[in-house]
């Protein structure tokens, strides 16, 4: 039926869009102010999902890493069409996601089943846990009564549960047991996909164990695809075949698990990595530190998102600084931002952040910030240098978007990251995998 | 080894319920010296957070400390003695519900819970919280007490520090309530901190920030900390020594690098083979089997034994108590498992018997009603 070989993608998600209003209700978005006109009203957008594009091919595992509200939950939904894209397309088995609505979209959700992150208030707890694995099935018209009950009890001993409990309701069983409950239920109608929403991140790490193995004997045994979503990178490290790396609504890296771990070319990457600590009291410990906070999605930064936190940033090409007076200057510029000083007293500051001050125009920039500070005008500092150094830098220019050749395996390394662009072998939309709508996915769309 | 500043000796606390007595706690001792962190890690149900309440004698209807003694730099926090008639009643050098208050809570032990939404009050300002904690337990004025905030505030790393200080919890983030938490705690500078899981709900990036912020204020204060995990890699990275608990228990403690490299209790062991490595690709996870047993009725002999690998008929009658097991000479290193020979209860001649982890995985469901 569906026609794909073992190469062509399951899902491809192209330019994924999904914004919020944050003026939702009757005063949302409405701000009073001093001067006239007195009220406004921001029509601001949450921007959660930006532009997301990648593969998912048949039987593999994609994991999703990225700190908590990066949007990785909101595109996982709106892959499965449970929110409404704001713009972008997804195209599952050729078939856009997107366009379709109503009576054929329900019929195709019989093939994408998900998991989510708390199992106890994802099952009804009125509800007797065999009724609940037959639910699906009864939704899409899958066999007839007797046949729902026997599939239900041997789905229930394929997850690792005992069939006679078939007449037990959810409260009898374990944090780790209901996880499995999840998963009978999302086998039962025989999906292709399965979106796994932070699926072991509730449970106790030798019970994770448990229900990261089954999970994966399931994917050999019914030979399902699935999205996995975690933000821990040990379990991801574990499951994922391909990795992606999520950082405020945007993907920055996207590369096979080996290549990724062993290779990461984005600074947000690697800090991440860096921030995992190792269950071995001899390691180093973590190194490299990000410091500061994910910015606001309602207003995110221009070109790179990460280049308010990023170590590696970029030397506007105006300035002609060391790598290490530059850096003195952007952990400066970040300083103030921050108001993490106090003291306005010119040596002190300058003793604090500079080894020596840089030359030329920099420096004299930097000068005059310190003058600002002097007289307590601290916006004033702020917004100097934040024009004048850091939206100067290409990464706040340009959005990054390349391709590098990967070091593990042979997959597409995918990397949002200027500092890449002198080896990239593609840039821009090329790196941002094939164009759809070519070829494969137009025959397919026409066969069904 | 000088004076302990923390002491506690076969603490025991229970639920009284409806369906029989929980033995959350049954029978912990352990040791916090100066300036050092302590780890108490175990999974959900271990018995973890009920201990480090009893502590500071914060345990709830229904629940009740029974037994035990805690000695906290000389002072009794709990004792109990023979009454006349035989029956246990508070030792008299016991402190008073009012000298708990006013004396320890916060101002000596100071305690950081895991959700910090939860721990702040959401209808006042953060600064205000914090101001007025510090008014009341250190007897600054208002405006000294609010300039000792914002110095706090600073020191863990919130930006902005002035004008955040008006501000209510919902507009902080997460890592930054738990710092909030971390600066109301250091705020009277007491001598131990306990952390309830303070990291449990942060990413890994806002969880280094906050350990390393810890490990340097830790240095800077000399304070010495509890700290209650489930992680055994946070428990790696800033404890120094580590009390291990199963089931209400603690089963194994050891300094850190011990812990790690010369593991005694079964049970260590499998935490440490059940999770899965950042730093290396792994096929396939050694789960522990079967789940916790429920502390209303724990299992006989050793409480580990029926999930354990090693088990064999003496485990199941006899009940281990830690005995030290290191050689002369080198720190404590002590477990509770018949398997050493120190414990001399002829496990070598013991027949090995079919538990969860020897025999097939039977996915050990909790003994509850559900047939009906």
């Amino acid at each position: 039926m569906s026609g794909l070989g073992d190469d062509e993608p399951l899902l491809q998600v192209r330019n994924l869009c999904k914004y919020f209003d944050s003026d939702g209700g009757l005063f949302g978005g409405v701000t009073v102010d001093r001067e006239f006109p007195f009220v406004a009203r921001d029509p601001s957008k949450v921007r959660a999902v930006e532009d997301v594009s990648f593969d998912i091919k048949k039987g593999e595992t994609l994991g999703l890493v990225g700190e908590s509200g990066c949007g990785k939950s909101t595109l996982a939904r709106t892959v499965l069409r449970l929110l409404e894209p704001t713009s972008g397309s997804v195209y599952f088995k050729g078939e856009d996601l997107a366009t379709i609505s109503g009576e054929p979209l329900r019929r195709k959700r019989q093939d994408m089943q998900m998991i989510f992150q708390d199992p106890q208030s994802s099952l009804d707890p009125r509800m007797k846990v065999g009724p609940i694995v037959e639910e699906p099935m009864q939704a899409h018209g899958m066999l007839d009564e007797e046949g729902r009950e026997a599939r239900a009890k041997e789905l229930l001993e394929k997850v690792g549960l005992d069939p006679q409990h078939y007449n037990r309701y959810p409260h009898a069983f374990s944090g780790g047991q209901r996880q499995r409950v999840n998963l009978a239920r999302a086998l039962s109608v025989n999906p292709d996909f399965i979106v796994c929403d932070e699926p072991v991140s509730a449970l106790d790490v030798s019970i994770q164990a448990q229900v990261l193995n089954t999970m994966q004997e399931l994917q050999a045994e019914f030979d399902l695809t699935y999205l996995f979503i975690a933000h821990d990178l040990s379990v991801i490290r574990h499951i994922s075949d391909r990795v992606a790396v999520m950082y405020l609504g945007q993907m920055v890296e996207l590369a096979d698990k080996e290549e990724l771990f062993e290779n990461p070319r984005h600074p947000y990457t690697r800090a991440l990595l860096d921030a995992i600590p190792v269950p071995d009291p001899r390691s180093e410990g973590r190194t490299g530190l990000l410091t500061g906070d994910v910015p606001s999605p309602i207003d995110p930064p221009s070109g790179c998102r990460f280049r308010t936190r990023c170590p590696v940033l970029i030397q506007p090409e105006e300035f002609e600084m060391t790598e290490s007076e530059w850096a003195d200057v952007v952990t400066f510029q970040r300083a103030v931002k921050r108001r993490a000083f106090e003291t306005t007293d010119r040596g002190e500051i300058r003793r604090r952040y500079f080894e020596d001050v840089p030359a030329g125009d920099a420096g004299t920039l930097v000068e005059d910030a310190l003058s600002y500070i002097e007289e307590e005008r601290w916006d004033e500092a702020e917004d100097l240098l934040t024009e004048s150094f850091a939206d100067a830098s290409v990464c706040a220019t340009d959005e990054p978007a390349y391709e590098v050749a990967p070091v593990h395996g042979d997959g597409r390394h995918y990397t949002a990251c200027h500092r890449v662009r002198d080896e990239a072998i593609a840039s821009g939309a090329a790196a941002e995998l094939d164009a759809p709508g070519s070829g494969a996915i137009g025959e397919a769309g026409a066969d069904d | 080894m000088s004076e302990p500043l923390l002491s506690v000796e076969n603490l025991k606390t229970q639920f009284f319920t409806e369906d029989g007595t929980v033995r959350a706690v049954d029978g912990i001792s352990f040791d916090v010296y100066e300036g050092e962190i302590v780890g108490l890690v175990g999974e959900s149900g271990a018995g973890k957070s009920v201990a480090t309440s009893s502590l500071l004698r914060l345990v709830d209807s229904p629940g009740e400390i029974v037994g035990g003694e805690i000695t906290f730099k000389g002072e009794t926090i709990f004792g109990l003695e023979e009454g006349t008639s035989g029956e246990p009643r508070p030792r008299d050098d016991m402190l008073s519900e009012e000298e708990m208050r006013k004396q320890i809570r916060g101002r000596e032990i100071a305690i950081i819970f895991q959700d910090p939404m939860e721990s702040l009050n959401p209808v006042f300002t953060v600064g205000g919280q914090l101001r007025e904690f510090i008014e009341i337990n250190r007897g600054l004025s208002e405006e000294e007490a609010r300039a000792e905030a914002i110095d706090m505030l600073r020191e863990v790393g919130i930006p902005a520090p002035e004008s955040r200080y008006d501000e209510y919890p919902h507009q902080f983030s997460g890592g930054m309530r738990q710092r909030v938490l971390i600066a109301m705690a250091l705020a009277c500078q007491p001598d131990l901190i306990i952390a309830d899981e303070p990291t449990t709900a942060l990413d890994v990036t806002v969880e280094g920030q906050i350990l390393e912020m810890v490990t340097e204020l830790q240095e800077k204060y000399d304070t010495s900390f509890i700290w209650v995990t489930h992680d055994m890699s946070v428990v790696a990275e800033i404890c120094d020594r580590v009390n291990v608990m199963y089931l209400g228990e603690i089963i194994e403690h050891a300094e850190v690098d011990d812990l790690f490299y010369d593991t005694k209790h079964p049970y260590t062991q499998a935490l440490l083979d059940s999770m899965p490595r950042p730093d290396r690709t792994v096929e396939e996870l050694d789960p522990i089997k079967g789940v916790m047993p429920e502390a209303i009725d724990p299992p006989s002999g050793c409480r580990f034994h029926s999930r354990c690998p090693h088990a064999r008929e003496v485990c199941r009658e006899v009940h281990p108590e830690p005995r030290d097991l290191s050689d002369e000479g080198e720190p404590m290193h002590s477990a509770a498992c018949v398997m050493y020979d120190a414990f001399d209860v002829g496990y070598e001649g013991s027949r090995p018997i079919e538990t969860e982890a020897t025999g097939g995985f039977s996915a050990g469901l909790t003994e509850t009603e559900g047939d009906e």
